[in-house]
Parts: structure tokens; sequence; C-alpha cells
């Protein structure tokens, strides 16, 4: 049996699958050679499932270190004739544009599928950016699916689409498919795989190098690549009239609604829930670029106005303005600009579908009994928030405890040299949770001109800034160049954002002289996007053995001096070496580094478990706890507060036993059940 | 044709919420219908609020519920089972609700207050139909293991539908949760899910 229902030979098996998973049924059912990727919610499960299976069908799938060279890699398989897929978020997406820009230039042999998963209402994102205007800048075949069954059969298509174009294809997704379950119908899985064969001239000449002296439109070279590629866009824009994606619905009614992904599907619930299913005309759009023209007109010559139900940015309405100022400039369009009827932020959703077309089509949206909705509004009163929170026993917590009292302590020795406002510069990864702060707390904007201390006592509030993968190391850079002296300036970065995109910036730092301190929170995996391998897990992604790099090697042979290795579960060590780290910066004007490693306890539990090993807990000695609610500002989701009784509780089913709260309580009244033996009992 | 039928199940990561989505997706592409699962996965971190809204239907597309379409909520933890059913439990929406709390930080760092779990079952009568309220994790420990508590509150939901119109029932449940359940905890799971029948079944005498 395959690992993964997906691997199942077998054409019309039905199964439920995210849409990440029908992605990889389609790679498979397309004979897909080589598919590598970056772990980025709501992306990773592409390369987590195929990687699976991938020795069942011979396929290469990797965890690049970052997605630019996932997609050089999947570049290099394509241009030898393989079939090659390269898998990203939408910030990914930022990383790769510039191949992704060039390789359009000559194009592809083997097919060549870019997937691409956009967030709309940043669920998992730093923002909600639709990509699909990057591809289309670039001038390839959008395809984005309505649903999980049309993610696995445009997957399988765009193969043989950029091949028959030898260009790139998108395909975009947004976090409604990737994430949602649907059932999917499997289809036949392609016998034949490309041959694997090189060859300068193929079809053009210097195919494959972008200076080569290829001649084309009365130009040569880069430009003249550029002209082939436009020819290759029109036949595409000929083409989408007649992909199986794209379709019309004939209504009863002169109202249009052009749906594109899973738009679509919205709309189809939403009609049936206002009851008026069949009753207005429906272009489903699977190519948001290049447009179905024909449909488009078949729609539009309908209809007296046009409604565009997309997930992200108005970018089939913005297309649809400029058809519609030729074809039929009278006729209005409804959307999310000029007249709109759909948010530009946040995500479609049933509901935002519902109201819209029913505004639209002129008819009541249902909606809730005044009495209910004061049921509502009273019940709502007892509700509490749950802010995000690193798990039980994170090891984050211990090196968070650390600096946020080297900070403290650093502040006070460099008093009067220093204002004493530190600046921690975040990163991507479980730990920019030191930055999600406590969604019940108010926040008071200041307009102040001077530096201003913020004070905090969890390490949810610890992050000053955060932007992208590998961005803390080089704005603190900045920040330190641009004369800022009020205070230490620290970044943390995790040990998969190392190898992603810290390495330049760090050579960039010992080059040109950054006085900073960065910490590397070295778990061993990428583990926010749910423990993918990264360098520093000694594993690939298929689970071969693999070189392990340490962080504070790669550190030091670009140049770091000054390194600290410690342990998070030490948080009296990790406290003393972040200090010594900043101490050192800021004496000697040059960066430092501190790692602080210890294995995600995620994975060390399930270990644990798998083995069958049984975990105490620890316990509060109510006698000898004084309220001083330290261990509560550690900031473990399995250590409580009990307001009636003054005291700390631990829960019993969450605490992974790693002692970090009975380290800091000042009265030792916290302390192993006698039940079992501790974390560290088992790993040290 | 079959009814469509919506249901919201509402946790904190790590409680089994996709577990028990995936069984019933499974138990429901059994019965021949369409499956839409509506899911975040709050990261891969432990203890973030999660939800799914499951549609099964012969006509689904979309994956998301609709304010108050929810034919059943199921909670694993209370405090997320009064915030998703606030929103998408229907006026005769059955509820199955795990009564064990698992803190906020918010709740934790003193900023926010944990409102008493009477209060907030209270509260989903007051908003829906039948509901079963139980300390599933102590059931489930009895059962075996505390991670077999998402199964157990499976079971109690299979009574409760006993009767109504809905794609379900007890057998459809238990064979599409032996199919996803790693073998070697399917015993206990068995019986998590049986003890949770025989809760719901005293509760509804």
């Amino acid at each position: 049996m395959p690992k993964h229902v997906v691997g199942v030979d077998q054409p019309g098996l039905r199964a439920v699958l995210i849409g990440n998973e029908a992605v990889a049924r389609g790679a498979i059912e397309a004979a897909a050679q080589v598919v590598a990727g970056y772990p980025g919610t709501p992306s990773s499960e592409v390369i987590e499932t195929l990687s699976l299976v991938a020795k069942d069908f011979g396929m290469h799938v990797e965890w690049s270190v970052n997605e630019k060279v996932a997609l050089d890699v999947a570049v290099g398989a394509a241009i030898v004739g393989a079939r090659a897929m390269a898998t990203m978020k939408n910030a990914g997406t930022n990383w790769v544009m510039d191949m992704f820009a060039t390789v359009v230039y000559g194009g592809v042999s083997g097919g060549l599928v870019i997937y691409s998963a956009d967030d709309p209402d940043a669920f998992y994102s730093s923002t909600e950016q639709d990509t699909r205007p990057l591809a289309k800048a670039v001038g390839v075949l959008i395809l984005e699916p309505k649903d999980q069954q049309e993610a696995k059969d445009m997957a399988k298509a765009a193969f043989d689409y950029s091949e028959r174009f030898e260009l790139p294809v998108f395909l975009r997704s947004v976090t409604r498919i990737c994430h949602s379950g649907g059932d999917v119908e499997f289809g036949e899985i392609r016998r034949s795989r490309n041959k694997v064969f090189f060859d300068r001239h193929y079809k053009l000449p210097f195919r494959w190098n972008v200076y080569g002296p290829f001649k084309y439109g009365g130009k040569v070279g880069p430009t003249a690549k550029h002209a082939w590629q436009l020819e290759r866009i029109e036949e595409i824009k000929g083409f989408v009239n007649r992909s199986g994606f794209n379709w019309v619905e004939e209504g009863e009614v002169p109202l249009g609604i052009v749906a594109p992904g899973i738009g679509y599907s919205y709309v189809k619930d939403a009609l049936t829930k206002l009851k008026l299913d069949g009753r207005p005309w429906i272009l489903k759009v699977g190519t948001p670029y290049p447009l179905p023209e024909d449909g488009l007109r078949r729609l539009i010559d309908n209809v007296d106005k046009v409604l565009v139900v997309e997930e992200g940015d108005p970018f089939v309405e913005e297309q649809l303005y400029a058809f519609m100022k030729e074809y039929s400039p009278e006729k209005p369009i409804y959307g999310k600009t000029r007249r709109q009827l759909i948010l530009r932020y946040g995500e479609l959703g049933i509901a935002q579908v519902v109201n819209a077309l029913a505004r639209f089509l002129g008819v009541e949206a249902p909606n809730i009994p005044a009495g209910r909705r004061a049921v509502k509004g009273e019940v709502a009163k007892i509700l509490a928030p749950r802010s995000s929170a690193l798990c039980p026993g994170c090891q984050h917590l211990g090196t968070y405890w650390g600096l946020r009292f080297a900070l403290i302590k650093a502040i006070s020795k460099f008093r009067g040299r220093m204002r004493g406002v530190w600046i921690v510069n975040g990163d991507i990864g479980c730990y920019e949770q030191g930055g999600y702060g406590i969604f019940a707390k108010e926040i008071k904007v200041s307009e102040a001109k001077e530096s201003r201390r913020v004070m905090f006592n969890n390490p949810y509030e610890i992050l000053d800034t955060n932007y992208i993968m590998g961005g803390g190391i080089g704005v603190a850079q900045g920040e330190f160049h641009a004369g800022y002296r009020d205070g230490p300036i620290v970044a943390v970065a995790g040990d998969s954002t190392f190898f992603h995109a810290c390495m330049p910036a760090i050579a960039n730092a010992v080059y040109n002289k950054a006085a900073i301190t960065f910490i590397v929170l070295d778990n061993a995996w990428t583990a926010m996007t749910g423990h993918q391998p990264s360098p520093a897990s000694g594993v690939t992604a298929t689970l071969e053995p693999a070189r392990r790099f340490r962080v504070e090697d790669v550190a030091r042979s670009l140049g770091v001096e000054h390194v600290w290795v410690v342990d998070p579960y030490n948080v009296k060590e990790v406290e003393k070496a972040i200090l010594e780290a900043i101490e050192t910066s800021v004496e000697k004007g040059v960066p430092t580094l501190v790692v602080a490693r210890r294995e995600c306890i995620l994975q060390v539990v399930r270990r644990l478990t798998r083995e069958g090993k049984e975990l105490a807990t620890y316990v509060v000695d109510e006698g000898r706890c004084v309220g001083c609610r330290l261990c509560v500002q550690l900031g473990c989701p399995a250590v409580g507060w009990d307001r009636e009784r003054g005291k700390a509780f631990i829960d019993p089913v969450l605490c992974v036993a790693c002692s970090l709260c009975a380290q800091v309580c000042p009265v030792n009244a916290i302390a192993p059940s006698v039940k079992g033996k501790t974390l560290r009992d088992y790993v040290g | 044709m079959v009814k469509a039928y919506y249901i919201m199940i509402a946790g904190v990561g790590g409680q089994g919420t996709v577990m028990l989505s995936r069984i019933i997706g499974d138990a429901a592409l059994m019965r021949g219908l369409h499956v839409r699962i509506g899911e975040t996965y709050g990261a891969a971190m432990r203890g973030g609020a999660v939800h799914s809204h499951v549609k099964v239907g012969e006509e689904v597309h979309s994956p998301l519920l609709m304010e108050d379409e929810a034919d059943a909520l199921l909670a694993l933890e209370p405090l997320e089972g009064l915030r998703r059913g606030l929103t998408y439990l229907k006026p005769e929406g059955v509820v199955v609700i795990n009564t064990r709390r698992v803190y906020p930080i918010d709740v934790n760092v003193g900023v926010a207050v944990y409102p008493p779990v009477d209060r907030i079952v209270d509260a989903l009568r007051r908003l829906g139909g039948v509901v079963v309220a139980h300390d599933f994790t102590a059931l489930a420990e009895k059962a075996g293991t505390s991670r077999a508590m998402n199964v157990a509150v499976l079971g109690a939901f299979s009574r409760v539908i006993e009767g109504a119109e809905t794609p379900f029932d007890r057998e459809v449940l238990v064979e599409a949760m032996k199919k996803r359940i790693p073998k070697r905890w399917v015993e206990v799971n068995v019986k998590a899910f049986n003890m949770g029948y025989e809760v719901a079944d005293r509760a509804l005498k």
C-alpha cells in the first residue's frame, strides 16, 4: 500500500483530499519527475504528500533552502526535458520573480508548473497578496481551480499546456482550496515519462541562454526572446477559448456573473441559498489570464450588467474593464472597485457572496431575526478571546525568557550611554508569535518623537518589528547604520529561515560592521509549517540521511567571530549568553551570534508517545506558591492562573514536563509529579 | 434527494478537530455524497483556536458555512464551542460539547476571564436545540487515552442524531473512524466511541 492515498493507481477512486493533496495527485497523474519547494503555509502539503510516495513513482521531491532555489531546480529539470513543478506560498512567489521573469525568455521543453498558494485574509501570512498580477506581468498562462477536483485536474493539465506552449504555467490556489477538503475522483496515471536530454539549440538557437545570439523579430538576444514569448501569449489567448476549465452557464435574466476560481463555488452555493439557481448567466473562469474572450462576449451579449466574484485583488475585474472599454462600454461592471459590492480585503466567504448576489440580483438577503440577534449579543458578552500562543513546553519560551531579562540587564548596564530602548527585530517562523500580542489588551499609540520603552510581561510582546523571511537581520543593520544608539539592537530567526534568507545578510553585517546581536532559535525543523526538514535536520524531504548543517559553523565561516551556543531549556544560561553577546557587539562594534538549540518539543513528544513512554507533569505546591505570577509570565499555555485562589496551576493534559516553569519560580513551588519521568529525564 | 447536512467542529490545536472532520467526510463519501471541509490549521502549533466547517450533500460547492447554518456543533473545548456556536449554530441545531477547559493565554496573563462552563452550556441551549455536555476528556481517559476525546464526542453525536434525517448513523461513523485511526489505536477509540454514545443516551433519557 502506498503511504498516501494519492499514490493509489486506481482511476475512478474517490477520496476526500485537501487542495494541496489534490495538486500532488495531479502531479502524479502527469508523471512529474522533479518537484521542489520551500515550506510555506498554505502550500506545503503538496511536497509533504509527494515525499511520501516519491519513490513509488521515481520522482525527485525536495525541500529546497528557499523558493528561488526551488524554481531554479525546477527550471533546470524542465530545460533537460523533464516535467517539473515548484511550489510556494504567496511570499515565496515574490522570492522567485527573478528567475520567473527570465525563464519565460526561451521557455522550457519539459512541462514546468509554478504552484503559488495565496492566503486571502492572511491566515498564515504577512500579507494577503494576490500573486496573479505577478504571473501576468511575466506573461504566462494562469490556471485557478474552483475546488479540489479541479485542483487535481488543473495540476495534471498544466504540464500538458506548458509543453504545448513551451512556457511555464502558473497554478494559483488560495487557502480555502489548499486547506479545504473535497471529494476528488482519481484519473489515469500517465505511463510514459519524459525523456531527459540536452540540446543547446533545441528548436531555437541558444535556447537556454538568455544572452545567446538568438535572432527573432529583427532583434537579437533577450529582446528577440521577448518577441518570441509574446507570440506564445497570443497562441495561449486563442487556446483558452477552447479550454474545458472555462464555460458559460445560460441564465434566464439579463444579469451576468464572472466567477474565477473558488468564486464560482461560492456563487453556486449562494444562488442555491437565494433560491435563484439558473437565473443569472455565469461565466466560470479557470484561466484568469488570459481571459476566455469568446465566453466573455457571449456572456456580455446576453446581459445588461456584470458582477465579478473573485478571491484576492480585482484582477479579472480590471481586465474586464479594459475589455469592456472596447467591446461594450455602456454595460456596468460590479465587484470590488467602482461599483463595489465586495470588500477588497479579507476573503470572499459565502456570506459576503450571498449579500453581493442579493444586491446585484435585486432580492432580499436572508437575515437573522432581531430577537435572535439580541440573544447573540447577550451571549457574546461572556466570550473571551484566545490569542495565538507557543506550544506547551516550547523551547522558544525559554529563549524569550532569557532574552527578556538579558535586555533588561543590558540597558541597566549601559545606563547613561543609552536611553534604554532596545529594538528586537523579528522574523518568520513559530517565534514570530513573539509579536502577536495579547488580543484582549488595548494598545495606546503615541506621537512621541523620541525613543519610548514599551514594557511587557509575556513573550508575546517581545518583537518590535517583523516583515519577511530573513528580513530581521537586515533591518537590524539599517537601524544601526542610521545611528540608532538608544539601546541594543537584536534580531531573531529560526534555523530554516537562517538557511533560507539570512546568510547573505550575515555576510553583509560582518562586511559592513553592524553592531547587532543575532539570535538563531534552532529547533532543527521548519516547525511552523508542519516540521518539514531543513538543512539543520540531517534528513531530506524523503527522509534520506543528509549533512546536518550547524548554524554557528556557517556564521563563523561568514566572519562572525563571537558565537554562543546555548540550551533554551536553561534560562539562566540563555540570559547570560545573550547579555554577553549584546555587550560584545556594543563594545567591539561587530555582529555577535547566539544559537539557542533544542529540537522542537512537538517532535520530541511525538517520538516519546510513539515509543509508549509516559511523561510526568509538573504541579504547583499551593502551600508554597506566593502568587507572584512569574511562571504565568513565561507564556506557556499549560501554566494557568486561578483568579479566585490567587495561585498558579498547571494543566496536566497540556504539560510536557519541560521544567521551564519550575526554573522561573522564585520559591521552588513547582516540581514534577511522582508519576512518570520528565521530558529531560528522557532527552536531557 | 438527501438533505445537505452541515456540521461545525470547534476546538483548539492538538485536540483532533481535523481528524474528526476527516472521519465525517469519509462517512459521507461512503454514503456516495459530496463533501466540503473548510479548515485553517493555525500553523502546526498546539493550543490555537481551530474550527472545521463540514458540508455534505448531493450539491455542495464551497467550503464555508453561513451564520446559523450548522445542523450540529461538535465542541471539543467549551469556550471554542461557544465562539463558533454563537455564529454558526442554527436554532434547532444539536450540540455535543466537551466541558474540559483549555485556558487561553489571555486568561492566564490576566486580561480576560474564562466564563463558567455551565453558563456556556446554557448559552448554547439558548442558541440551539439538544445539548449534550460532558467531560469527554475524562471519559476518553477511562477508555484508554485522553486523545480519543474527539471520537468520544463523535460517539455522543451518533446517539444525538438517531431518528433525525441525516446522512449519518452509528455504523457508518464507526466504519469511517476505523479506517482513519491507526490500527493499534482502533480498539481504544471504539471503546471511547461507545462510551460517548452511552453518555448521550443517558443524557437524552
